[in-house]
């Protein structure tokens, strides 16, 4: 047949076994795919069009409150983002906090995982709890931290008080805000991360890991032969999650600097949610957000590849 | 040196309006008994004078409507309205007498309150989508210079001036001026709140003053003259902070918002005769005044201001008063009342105008005046005018201010009654000296254009750098000037 | 000596994670003026006013009483989460299904394409969409609100699901189906089952980030369907924030989801254990 037909991904032979006999139930297998996906696509495929709408505000100077000139200005909008003395700044900061936020959130979720997965009375308490911070909306978790931060109310200044720093400034200073933002997003987030390593950690094989202590492997070997490669797929689905939604981080930032001081969280979601909403350019919003999303397709699509790649490594190996 | 912007017909008129004010009131109180007033409708007059209290009738004797024909509270009975409200305590004593509103003309209210930080994303969003859900909005003066040349909001004017529809007792001369004409603007970027073919977007119900609220108590303990300008305030200040241990001297907002510089450092920038914009609208921020005021400013907020001053609304520094945690505030008169009830400090707030420049004794005021608007796509624009009437009437708004929180009130008859005069001496003494010795001098000093927004953050920005990173004043500032410049030839507001 | 220092350090990392939700429960239970004081009291007299303010729908503050509504928000929130992963439980795990088990042209695009819609941020296409809603008659309803949800949870809901599909060996289907079975019946009584603790993990996840959404809602509705999280902002009132209320919100908004996460515990580290590992 020249048209490429649906198939299952198992040998001829049960394929075969199992072919539907008669020629409607073949139609219908065929279709049958597309017919399972299709109400998915229904449901999202709408979004295409105030996508559309964005990409073509984008192209033009739109002002929300000047309806009455609304030019084409092909891509100066884009010119005018690159061109920006703080656009690297806007860049920067914006792969900073990701990078930060991901790269910690990584290595304590997966200390917690190794550690959780370790059965005793301690950890059977300890599980269910991981879940709860994950649990409060950014905004009001910065919102709580912005309270607890506080040093003239706030726990934090008060333990840190103990070491001679009741007066650290957190949020409010130039060179500690990118880490108190970073903290914020760790507290709601590393649970997601340990979450699904310790899931990954509990579906491991046994035998590998025997075989190797019984062979006298070391610890450290282990984990570097062993363990991580087959908990690889699952570290590169946290991770992709995680930069995903902090490359486009919002709440947590704006609930406690709202981009300060000065100009030194000003990431790009911060400056497109101040272009649409307080200055009323939707244009310069459009533009900046489609400039994320490329940024963030480029991204994923790498690790999406990695991640077959790990997949299919572990399936052959 | 530049003059600020500073009418002297107000002031006479002012007096005037004082004088016809007792002249009416001493009529009033002869009338009062007969109940007779300039409206003829009995059964209307009595329902608008918010029956349950027991004030006299305002009926203030209006010379154009004497004997005029009947005015017809029930005309758009029927129909129904929807508001968009901010959460806000004067929104709340709206709530609370929308009643009175509906037995009055049958017209039924509904409304919609959103939380204050996401409130001006909702109408933003609300208008420019044209729906024709919202009938009449809060909002404050700024906002206006955005929604009405966008066509969104109803030029007032045209209700007001109607006979027809608008009643005898509205008296729109009752309304402070300055807050009355600050809610309006010709469209002309450059052009004072007030001058020129003004158009009205909104009608005042309830503003803020900005100056001193401070506690009392610890000025007492310390022998402390309260201070009145800006090198006084520092010195007090930073005394304060180095005296006592838990407790720093001033609160002021320094986020990065517009909101930073609206309250107390645009009071203290108009009194060093500072200007946002010169006549030909070229930034202004980096003239020798602004500059030394600025470097000021910045000087005390580190010796005596809030550690994390970054992060500080209005939420934070009125907490810290509240709290016994700074001892003074420049911000709004308001912000103070509020902390005085129900907290640490509360019963010993005081309060003080601010005359920042010890060149010039005249203690200027920025204002924020929450005010109702009309929405353009409103399908019921009539009847909506007749909310608003009544909810800026004096009727609501005396109510308002004697059993609500209403305070800073927006008309004269309001703030000399002897109930809402009566009270503030009670518990708020200090409250209504201050309101008076401001209120001449208290209107929106900004130079109404587009970008205001734009303008206020960037600038917001700039003291954060200079707080936070030592940044140079003048260079900031000339940088920040710079940029400015640049953005409104960008938008093609200047050449 | 190797388990106690495990154990040490589990508990340094908890306490981390811990203590500002002990500190948020504390609050809740504090009035403002308790709260606002240094050094933080640890001991205090606890108050319920915040709680029944929440409940009864009165705020009062030093100044007035203000009204709230939350409880009718926290209806909202329910609504709309629960519907928008019910309506993505419903489209995507047969479109997982499909993705796991037939090679079709444009399969793995689709799933990419899908993943996507999580790089879009919602600003982006929040107010076109505010316009279209209007057009159509979803502005203001929990139906509109409920699709522009499937944003967020659809891919969850697809991404997760499809790995563990792909862990169930099709021999089962296959056998069912050579037992007569049609194909519905084999899904629905043989693989579907089989993934269970998937679907589990997936849906806890997508309601979550659901529940939690607030700018959906804040734009394209009025008050009638304001989720808790927009609620507990409007408890930042000129007259003060109320700290002791939000916390309680916090509190009442986050016990509902606990509890589910509770139950589904036991799903969730099996379940997630499985999506990602097997192709």
């Amino acid at each position: 047949m020249a048209r490429r037909v649906a198939t299952t991904n198992l040998q001829e032979g049960v394929a075969v076994a199992a072919a539907p006999p008669t020629p409607t139930a073949a139609a219908r297998a065929r279709w049958r795919p597309y017919l399972l996906v299709a109400p998915s696509i229904v449901l999202t495929i709408w979004v295409l069009y105030p996508f559309a709408q964005s990409v073509w505000y984008s192209l033009h100077h739109y002002v929300l409150s000047q309806p009455w000139s609304r030019p084409f200005v092909g891509l100066r909008n884009y010119q005018k983002i690159f061109t920006d003395p703080d656009f690297l700044h806007t860049v920067a900061v914006t792969l900073e906090y990701t990078l930060l936020a991901v790269a910690i959130e990584l290595l304590l979720g997966m200390l917690l995982a190794f550690l959780l997965n370790r059965d005793s009375l301690l950890t059977k308490i300890l599980r269910p709890l991981l879940i709860l911070p994950l649990m409060v909306a950014p905004a009001i978790g910065s919102l709580i931290w912005k309270l607890e931060t506080n040093p003239q109310f706030g726990f934090v200044n008060f333990f840190m008080s103990f070491i001679g720093q009741r007066y650290f400034p957190w949020g409010s200073s130039p060179r500690t805000a990118l880490l108190t933002v970073v903290l914020v997003d760790v507290w709601i987030f590393t649970p997601f991360i340990a979450l699904l390593l310790l899931a990954g950690l509990r579906s491991l094989p046994q035998q590998p890991f025997e075989a190797a202590r019984l062979d006298g492997a070391g610890a450290w070997f282990t984990f570097r032969t062993l363990t991580l490669p087959m908990l690889m797929p699952y570290i590169l689905i946290a991770v992709m999650f995680r930069i995903l939604d902090s490359l486009q981080q919002f709440d947590i930032i704006y609930a406690m600097t709202q981009g300060g001081p000065g100009d030194t969280l000003m990431t790009f979601q911060l400056r497109a949610y101040l272009e649409a909403f307080t200055f009323l350019r939707l244009s310069e919003s459009a533009a900046l957000i489609l400039v994320l999303w490329v940024i963030t397709y480029a991204i994923s699509y790498v690790m999406v590849r990695y991640w077959n790649r790990a997949r299919a490594h572990l399936r052959g190996a | 040196m530049e003059k600020p912007q500073h009418n002297p017909a107000a002031i006479s008129r002012r007096q005037f309006l004082k004088y016809t004010a007792l002249a009416g009131a001493a009529s009033v109180l002869a009338a009062c008994g007969a109940n007779t007033g300039s409206t003829p409708t009995p059964s209307s007059q009595q329902a608008a004078s918010s029956p349950g209290t027991s004030l006299p009738t305002p009926t203030v004797v209006s010379s154009q409507h004497l004997g005029s024909n009947a005015f017809d509270w029930q005309k758009y009975k029927g129909t129904s309205l929807k508001l968009l409200l901010n959460k806000h305590p004067y929104a709340d004593a709206l709530v609370a007498d929308l009643q009175t509103f509906t037995d009055l003309t049958g017209i039924r209210v509904t409304y919609d309150i959103f939380p204050e930080d996401v409130y001006f994303d909702k109408v933003t969003t609300a208008l420019s989508s044209r729906s024709s859900q919202y009938d009449a909005l809060m909002t404050g003066a700024y906002q206006t210079w955005v929604y009405g040349p966008a066509n969104w909001l109803v030029d007032l004017r045209q209700y007001i001036q109607d006979e027809n529809l608008t009643n005898p007792d509205f008296d729109v001369q009752d309304f402070i001026p300055n807050i009355l004409h600050s809610d309006s603007w010709s469209g002309k970027p450059g052009e004072a709140p007030g001058q020129g073919d003004a158009k009205q977007w909104a009608l005042p119900f309830g503003f803020e003053i900005n100056s001193l609220s401070y506690n009392k108590q610890v000025f007492a303990k310390h022998k402390l003259r309260v201070p009145r300008t800006l090198p006084e305030i520092i010195e007090t200040a930073e005394y304060i902070s180095k005296k006592e241990a838990n407790m720093y001297g001033i609160g002021v907002r320094g986020s990065r918002s517009w909101a930073t510089i609206h309250p107390g450092f645009l009071s203290a920038y108009t009194c060093y005769h500072a200007r946002d914009f010169d006549d030909h609208l070229k930034a202004a921020m980096n003239s020798p005044q602004a500059v030394e005021m600025t470097k000021l400013w910045v000087q005390m907020i580190k010796k005596g201001g809030p550690p994390t001053w970054t992060q500080y609304t209005w939420y934070e520094v009125g907490n810290d008063l509240g709290a016994g945690k700074s001892a003074m505030i420049y911000d709004a008169d308001i912000l103070g009342y509020f902390q005085n009830r129900g907290t640490k400090a509360a019963g010993h707030i005081g309060w003080a105008p601010v005359a920042a420049n010890p060149d010039d004794p005249k203690a200027y005021a920025n204002v924020w005046i929450w005010s109702l608007a009309m929405s353009n796509f409103s399908n019921h624009k009539e009847a909506t005018w007749y909310f608003l009437q009544w909810a800026t009437g004096k009727a609501h708004l005396l109510k308002g201010a004697v059993e609500g929180d209403q305070v800073d009130p927006v008309r004269h008859s309001v703030a000399n009654h002897p109930k809402v005069v009566a009270k503030l001496k009670q518990k708020y003494p200090g409250y209504l000296e201050s309101f008076n010795q401001l209120i001449p001098n208290s209107k929106i000093y900004f130079t109404p254009q587009p970008l205001f927004f734009d303008v206020t953050t960037d600038w917001a920005a700039t003291l954060q750098k200079m707080v936070t990173s030592g940044a140079d004043v003048k260079a900031s500032l000339d940088e920040l000037a710079e940029s400015i410049n640049k953005k409104m030839a960008d938008a093609g507001i200047t050449q | 000596m190797r388990k106690w220092l495990a154990h040490l350090v589990l508990i340094a990392i908890y306490l981390f994670f811990l203590l500002p939700l002990y500190w948020v429960v504390a609050m809740s239970f504090m009035t403002n003026q308790q709260i606002l004081t240094y050094p933080p009291q640890f001991a205090f007299s606890p108050t319920l006013a915040n709680y029944k303010a929440l409940v009864l729908g009165q705020l009062g503050g030093g100044v007035g009483t203000l009204q709230v509504d939350y409880l009718h928000n926290f209806v909202n929130s329910l609504i709309v989460s629960c519907g928008a992963v019910g309506l993505s439980l419903v489209a995507g795990i047969p479109a997982a299904y499909a993705l796991a088990r037939f090679r079709f042209r444009g399969a793995d695009n689709w799933a990419f394409t899908l993943l996507s819609f999580r790089f879009a941020p919602a600003l982006l296409i929040l107010i076109p969409l505010l316009q279209i809603y209007q057009s159509v008659g979803l502005y203001n309803t929990y139906w509109g609100l409920i699709l522009a949800y499937q944003l967020i949870t659809l891919p969850f809901i697809v991404w997760i699901v499809r790995g563990y599909f792909e862990d169930v060996s099709p021999e089962l289907e296959f056998a069912a189906r050579l037992d007569g079975y049609g194909w519905w019946r084999s899904f629905w009584h043989v693989s579907l089952p089989l993934v269970k603790p998937g679907v589990a993990a997936a849906a806890l996840l997508a309601f979550i980030y659901a529940w939690n959404n607030f700018i959906f809602a804040l734009v394209l509705g009025s008050s009638d369907v304001q989720p808790v999280t927009v609620a507990t902002l409007s408890f930042m009132t000129a007259s003060g924030i109320q700290y002791g209320v939000i916390a309680a919100a916090l509190v009442i908004s986050v016990v509902p989801i606990l509890l589910l996460a509770v139950y589904a515990q036991r799903f969730l580290v099996r379940g997630l254990s499985m999506g990602a590992i097997k192709g």
